[in-house]
């Protein structure tokens, strides 16, 4: 083994630049795949669909967004007149999406007795909102704002005190929230509210209430009852596929290992073929000569695989620390899972130890034939 | 594989080797038979294009012949598969080249023991035995040297201690002297000379140096594929 070590150790060198040349092409596909891990590992809690909710909203008929929606009083009194042994509670929701401090924020104005009851908002820090100028913060939008309790932050032209940091079970820690009688004033209620919020009693069942709410000619016309659940799924869904997405690609960047390798070798074995002939003529046999090759590579990759990963901690350090990037004002945190990291070690292995095995059926013809004229 | 020993170390008997080149059909050897005494110092001289080359890879088992039997320390060559020719050479045969052939990415220590290391020897006992080898060549102080830090003609002596490390049957040279200047041509021929005097090492060697034939004990012209005792002219030539 160490005589081995030795040979390869002398041959790299001696091949020095195109070693580096072949690290370097390795360690690029190595990092690639790095960074596509990292960026579906931060996508992951965006695509875990969170438990089944019980209760439904109502939106404007045939509206997905609820930015889109438009509701007034009148729809909330009629669902309770059509379910009223099933439905606990029904309270309006303004929604709006608005550019805050260059960013795009989900701002959300509810009754501030529903926080921690119907929305199930944990107030981590500081105190509920009153009907004056003051919101509470998801935790997450705060660590990526940099907002703490006190900041004030300037939302439609009207500043706004934080009074406190709010988490929640849900995905929508990322979101700014203010009572309902504050937003009413903020947005002078144009386009009215939103989303209809319905919180059904424990007994209910929330597809059959749905169906017949959607079934009544009074809220059929003009809107349409989801399950809270399923109005999220859809978002959930591209999410997924994003995630599904940046693992195939990872895939296909580790691939273009075996393309790199197998070019390397088969360049390698055509400028070479001189002194791996005669090295066939010297005894060694084509599966020493493979041997030798294959470990020359795994060395290659290993030290490509070393230089990706130093590479691909500080990019993703230098990003947690001097670039936030969010969606939805949920911030999205990149991270080197090891198991990500392990099995990118596993595969770049493989796919170079392919692309050289599909050139060793070469090395049976390889002959020095040097020196005779005859 | 093996045949039951014979007097002679080699034994060729109507080998034949026939390639396409294109659409022409090349006989370089045309019923060739040879037989090699061990210890011997054979010369095969010729033209170029003449078949020597040709002769020494089916000798080496580089190649296999198209018709014919050749028999090499016991070892039946043409019914050989890939992987027994490969120990065959390993075990039995010496190869030096025209051009030398050395590793330039090893230094001339390591360019001698690669027989060795071939047949598994771990590399320190290697080492000290190619070390020995390069003595007997006059290089052992030049062990650390890189080829492109050597003459011609040390790395000629390199590559015949190569050839010798591994106590082969044989050592087929193929024009030892063929890229040196007369000097160091004379030295090389001076250095086999006397591993064939000395150690009973079998030589063949093909050429067209003619003081080759000096410390031959039986020569041969091979002229199209075709191989006869040497004529008393060309031997004095």
């Amino acid at each position: 083994m160490l005589t081995l070590g030795y040979f390869i150790f002398k041959d790299l060198v001696y091949d020095r630049w195109r070693s580096l040349l072949t690290v370097s092409g390795i360690a690029v596909t190595v990092l690639a795949y790095l960074l596509l891990s990292s960026f579906a590992q931060a996508f992951q809690v965006f695509s875990q669909h969170p438990q089944m909710s019980s209760n439904l909203v109502v939106l404007a008929v045939d509206v997905i967004d609820p930015m889109e929606s438009s509701l007034d009083e009148g729809v909330l009194q009629t669902v309770q007149k059509i379910a009223p042994d099933q439905i606990a509670q029904v309270f309006p929701v303004i929604f709006r999406h608005l550019n805050i401090q260059d960013q795009i924020m989900e701002i959300r104005a509810v009754p501030l007795e529903q926080m921690p009851t119907s929305l199930a908002l944990t107030l981590d820090e500081g105190s509920w909102p009153d009907d004056q100028p003051e919101i509470v913060v998801g935790e997450d939008l705060a660590r990526i704002a940099a907002w703490k309790t006190g900041s004030k932050v300037k939302i439609y032209g009207t500043d706004f005190l934080v009074v406190g940091l709010v988490s929640s079970g849900e995905n929508n820690s990322g979101a700014i929230w203010m009572t309902y009688s504050e937003g009413q004033r903020l947005f002078s209620m144009r386009r009215g509210f939103q989303v209809g919020y319905l919180c059904l009693k424990p007994s209910a069942n929330p597809e059959s209430v749905r169906a017949l709410l959607q079934a009544d000619p009074r809220i059929s016309s003009q809107y349409t009852v989801y399950l809270e659940s399923a109005l999220s799924s859809g978002y959930y869904q591209v999410y997924h596929n994003l995630l599904t997405l940046s693992h195939i690609m990872g895939l296909v960047a580790l691939l273009a290992i075996t393309f790199g390798t197998y070019n390397t070798t088969n360049l390698s074995l055509t400028e070479r073929g001189h002194e791996i002939g005669l090295l066939r003529v010297l005894g060694f046999s084509q599966g020493k000569l493979c041997g030798f090759l294959l470990a020359r590579t795994l060395v290659l990759t290993l030290a490509a695989f070393g230089v990706g990963w130093i590479i691909a901690v500080v990019f993703i350090n230098y990003h947690r620390t001097h670039i936030a990037m969010g969606l939805s004002a949920a911030p999205i945190v990149l991270n080197l899972p090891p198991s990500a990291g392990l099995l990118g070690l596993a595969l770049a292995i493989i796919f170079s130890s392919l692309g050289v095995w599909l050139t060793s059926g070469r090395l049976g013809g390889l002959s020095p034939l040097a020196g005779g004229d005859g | 594989m093996h045949n039951p020993p014979s007097e002679y170390l080699i034994q060729a008997r109507g080998v034949e080797k026939h390639y396409r080149r294109g659409k022409v059909l090349v006989e370089a050897l045309r019923g060739v038979d040879l037989d090699v005494p061990r210890g011997a110092f054979v010369v095969i001289v010729g033209p170029s294009g003449g078949g020597k080359t040709t002769l020494l890879h089916l000798l080496g088992g580089i190649d296999r012949p198209s018709a014919g039997k050749i028999c090499v320390d016991g070892q039946a060559l043409e019914t050989a598969s890939e992987a027994d020719l490969t120990r065959f050479r390993r075990d039995h045969i010496g190869f030096v080249f025209q051009f030398y052939n050395l590793l330039p990415s090893l230094n001339a220590l390591d360019n001698v023991i690669l027989p060795l290391l071939a047949k598994g020897w771990a590399r320190k006992k290697a080492r000290q035995s190619g070390m020995a080898f390069l003595e007997r060549v006059g290089l052992q102080a030049r062990w650390q040297h890189m080829p492109g830090e050597l003459s011609g003609g040390e790395q000629q002596r390199v590559a015949i201690a190569r050839a010798m490390v591994g106590e082969p049957a044989v050592i087929l040279a193929d024009e030892p002297t063929g890229d040196l200047d007369s000097k160091s041509a004379n030295s090389i021929i001076s250095l086999m000379s006397e591993l064939n005097q000395r150690l009973g090492v079998t030589f063949i060697v093909a050429t067209h140096n003619l003081n080759l034939l000096k410390p031959s004990t039986c020569s041969y012209e091979l002229e199209d594929g075709l191989l006869s005792p040497c004529s008393s002219s060309t031997s004095s030539a």
